[in-house]
């Protein structure tokens, strides 16, 4: 903006200074034409204005044509356009100027030489030469006469001789007769009346002509027009006296005689004059000549320089404009140029480029605000815990969030456009989940809410699925599917039920045990002695089947109850691996035919828990174990424990593998559950209560058929305090989903 | 030096190469050779010889009937220890020679100053010059014009141009009338 100014004020300064030049020559030219004495004065002035005038214009078209030159070559918008302007317009001015230029110079060339042909030249030369001719005749008549006067004289005595001088004048018309002697010394003389004053003194080149005996003899043009002829004779010395004595006379040229005379050499002069000018006249109207087509040149390309830029710049800044649109700066507005048709160009180009801002800036808004909204929809999405996926008629993915990339056990976000066939193929839940949407889609259900079982190696999974088809029509369908894992949710309905089935077990059934135990053995003890043998015997074996049943059920009834009891937990710091070592050399004593091996790691030092629970676990699984490997040859157990984290928490893992026959696959996602069991014996709440242990101290479990047979139960455990508390488990629980 | 400098600079030689082209028809020498001042009844009056040139361009010109015109100036000014000189007096006598081709003699005339008016012709050119040179008793000033306690500075100069153009053919003539030289300034103080 600076610089534009600075621009503009250099410009108007320089236009300025042109004009105060051009003002001051002129002044100065009008001063001189009035006044030539002040030509000599004002003359380096008038040079030194013009002088840089033409500097002045010839710099700053220099400056303008290198700007032009670089801008060419550089590519610069409208530098084209502004060359081409320059000159086709320069020629147009410069082809007439020069054109002129020679014309106007051939013609001054030639007038000037008609006005000094040789015949002027000729005719006042003769003119003069017949002036010469005129006067000279009486210049010699009157000197010859003057000479022989002199010559008389010496015979003439002193007292005569004023009378003789005055003689002598009037009868030759002479306007003066004297006679000096030695030394310039005046003896007589006699005027006419038209003198006045005595007579002249003999100039020295009359003394010295005379005093060589010669005669003087001259025509004297006087300051008023007029002519004297005068003359000095020397007296004879042949006389009467020898002294060196001399006659001067002065006579009058006849006036009209005169006058044509003076004025043939008045031509002659101011024709000499003007000739002796020709050279340098001509030089100078060349050279002035010149210098006004040098003016007219440089002012008029310089003026065909601006004047293309001028009109150019409107053209340079839609360019540039353009540009910066195209760029999408929608914010640039163009300086008006004037009020014609550029100007109405740019008032439209402004106006446009102003809409289009405020289209742009109203979009921005809109955008903003539907990234707003996408952001918090995101924010909640990836906040629930149910699985939120949106597909096309042909199920290509178009969104989904996190809990249904953790549901389905495969990344959504990084299958965005992909079709759930293609996800399906290398994810086998996958495979399942798109298998029970095509059966209700292919029955042209579009809306529905239903629970879908996927079955899988790791377990069953219980969806509950709700699909909704997205607004758009048939241009933009789809549909979008929310579905949540109530895998645990069912699993903790069912255990609550359980639970409840336990604590009604331990209060309806345990109360009526010891009654009918008691009643039993009074039955035996009363009526064993009173039968025969016989009946003593089946008395015997009933009450004996009596009391072995309750017996039985009295420890199912109190494993009911160990699994609905409140957890009451007594957390201290122990020794892990010293508890494992503690708990398996108690059952490799029991069953020295399997081989128990440990694998404990040293990292693992001590944890935080109910020792007494973790020991029940601990039994638990070493029990499930040797159960499954019982009467199998080459069985192996291994029980392992790590340390390791999850989302920032230690956590130790204790792993109890076996090779039985592991899990069967129906029963796999409900090992947990209470009274889910593959064997023969036993109440079918062991895992369920490790599961329970597990979720009380902050952990969890997970089982898993191993690929070369058998099955593994992995309990994870925190191992500190923190670790057991509701963020923990929350942060290990999004670290599980984004695991899967 | 630049590209942009050297159309500039080589416009100007070639316009003082142009304009010199006629600066040589006056050389020889042109020079005050002697003057002074004396005071005859409280006026102050100058003597001053003067030598102007006499070469061929000269007599030639004289003879196409060329007018040439002889300025003598003569400057009094005021001497001021730490200011310029204050001007008293700036007097011109201008004198004008040319040849007058019907009586064959050269014709000296005094146009201005005291002694204006005056009129002689000489034989030769030499005489002619001469008798311009001569300056005896032109009045410069008088005693009331000056302060006996001030230094006063005489400055006498001599010019010769070619005369009575009219002013038109002056203004035309401005790139090329090399019949202008001026002397060198003579000057003295007073009182010695």
């Amino acid at each position: 903006m600076v610089t534009a100014h600075l621009k503009r004020f250099g410009s108007v300064a320089l236009i300025t200074l042109w004009v105060a030049i051009g003002a001051a020559s002129l002044i100065l030219l009008a001063q001189t034409a009035q006044n030539s004495a002040q030509f000599g004065r004002l003359q380096p002035w008038i040079l030194l204005v013009n002088i840089i005038g033409v500097l002045a214009l010839t710099m700053l078209l220099v400056r303008r044509i290198t700007r032009l030159v670089r801008d060419y070559r550089n590519h610069v918008p409208g530098s084209r356009l502004t060359v081409r302007s320059v000159a086709t317009f320069g020629a147009l001015v410069v082809a007439p100027l020069l054109i002129v230029y020679v014309f106007s110079l051939d013609f001054l060339n030639r007038g000037i030489d008609s006005w000094f042909r040789v015949e002027i030249k000729q005719g006042l030369t003769e003119a003069l030469d017949l002036s010469r001719a005129a006067v000279d005749q009486r210049v010699r008549a009157h000197a010859g006469r003057t000479e022989q006067f002199a010559s008389s004289l010496a015979y003439v005595a002193d007292a005569d001789i004023a009378a003789a001088i005055d003689e002598e004048r009037r009868a030759r018309g002479a306007l003066e007769l004297a006679l000096f002697g030695s030394g310039s010394q005046l003896i007589a003389a006699s005027s006419a009346a038209l003198l006045s004053g005595p007579p002249e003194r003999p100039t020295s080149e009359v003394v010295r002509q005379v005093g060589e005996g010669r005669s003087y003899v001259a025509l004297e043009p006087r300051a008023d027009g007029e002519y004297y002829i005068r003359v000095a004779a020397p007296v004879g010395t042949s006389g009467i006296r020898r002294d060196p004595r001399y006659v001067m006379a002065l006579y009058e040229v006849p006036p009209r005689l005169a006058a044509l005379s003076e004025a043939v050499q008045r031509s002659y002069s101011q024709y000499g004059e003007l000739a002796a000018m020709r050279d340098p006249l001509k030089y100078s109207f060349r050279l002035t000549l010149t210098l006004v087509l040098l003016i007219a040149m440089l002012a008029a390309i310089n003026g065909a320089i601006v004047s293309s830029q001028r009109f150019v710049r409107p053209v340079q800044d839609l360019i540039a404009g353009t540009r910066a649109v195209g760029k999408g700066d929608f914010g640039a507005r163009l300086p008006l140029p004037s009020r014609d048709e550029l100007g109405y160009l740019v008032q439209s180009f402004n106006d446009m480029t102003r809409r289009l801002r405020r289209a742009r800036e109203e979009a921005n808004r809109s955008q903003a605000e539907v990234e707003h909204e996408r952001s918090r929809l995101a924010v909640i999405l990836a906040r629930l815990s149910a699985g939120v996926m949106s597909v096309d008629r042909q199920l290509n993915v178009r969104t989904a969030n996190e809990s249904a990339s953790a549901i389905l056990g495969v990344d959504l976000a990084a299958a965005n456009g992909r079709n759930l066939e293609e996800l399906a193929a290398a994810n086998p839940r996958v495979e399942d989940f798109l298998r029970e949407l095509r059966a209700r889609l292919g029955d042209g259900r579009e809306e529905w809410r239903e629970q879908i079982e996927l079955p899988g190696d790791q377990g069953r999974r219980v969806l509950m699925c709700a699909c909704t088809p997205l607004p758009g029509g048939e241009d933009e369908p789809g549909y979008v599917f929310v579905f949540d894992d109530i895998t645990a949710l069912l699993a903790a309905q069912r255990e609550a039920a359980w639970g409840e089935v336990a604590r009604r077990l331990a209060h309806e059934i345990k109360n009526p045990l010891t009654p009918i135990q008691l009643s039993a053995e009074r039955m035996r003890r009363r009526f064993l002695a009173q039968m025969n043998a016989a009946d003593a015997a089946v008395l015997e074996r009933a009450t004996h089947t009596i009391v072995q049943q309750v017996e039985a059920m009295k420890q199912m009834v109190n494993a009911f109850s160990e699994y609905a009891r409140t957890p009451e937990m007594t957390v201290t710091r122990f020794a892990l691996n010293h508890l494992v070592t503690e708990v398996a050399d108690l059952y490799r004593a029991q069953n020295a035919g399997v081989a128990l091996r440990l694998e404990l790691g040293e990292e693992v030092e001590s944890v935080e828990a109910d020792r007494g629970r973790v020991r029940q676990v601990l039994n638990n699984l070493l029990a499930n174990a040797f159960e499954a490997v019982e009467g199998r040859e080459n069985a192996r157990i291994g029980v392992a424990t790590s340390l390791g984290g999850e989302a920032g928490e230690p956590v130790v893992t204790i792993e109890v593998s076996d090779n039985g026959p592991g899990f069967r696959p129906e029963i796999i996602d409900r090992a947990f559950d209470p009274y889910v069991t593959s064997k023969t014996k036993g109440t079918g709440l062991g895992l369920a209560i490790v599961r329970r242990i597990a979720e009380e101290h902050g952990g969890h479990v997970e089982v898993e058929n191993l690929a070369e047979g058998g099955a593994c139960v992995r309990v994870r455990l925190p191992l500190t305090e923190a670790g057991r508390t509701l963020a923990g488990r929350e942060r290990r629980n999004d670290l599980r989903r984004e695991r899967a | 030096m630049t590209r942009a400098h050297i159309i500039p600079a080589a416009l100007l030689a070639c316009f003082g190469v142009a304009t010199s082209a006629f600066g040589n028809a006056l050389d020889g020498v042109l020079a005050v050779r002697s003057a002074y001042v004396n005071v005859d009844s409280g006026v102050f009056k100058l003597h001053a010889r003067v030598e102007y040139p006499e070469t061929e361009d000269v007599r030639t010109a004289l003879g196409d009937g060329v007018t040439l015109m002889f300025d003598l100036e003569a400057n009094v000014a005021r001497e001021r220890r730490y200011w310029w000189d204050a001007g008293v007096v700036a007097n011109s006598l201008r004198r004008e020679l040319s040849y007058h081709a019907v009586s064959n003699r050269y014709v000296v005339r005094d146009t201005g100053g005291a002694i204006g008016g005056r009129q002689d012709s000489y034989a030769s050119l030499h005489e002619a010059l001469t008798a311009i040179g001569t300056v005896d008793d032109w009045p410069l000033l008088v005693e009331p014009q000056i302060s006996p306690d001030a230094r006063y500075r005489i400055s006498v100069r001599a010019s010769v141009r070619r005369g009575r153009l009219p002013d038109t053919l002056r203004a035309l003539m401005f790139w090329s009338d090399g019949w202008h030289r001026t002397s060198e300034w003579y000057s003295w103080s007073l009182p010695i």
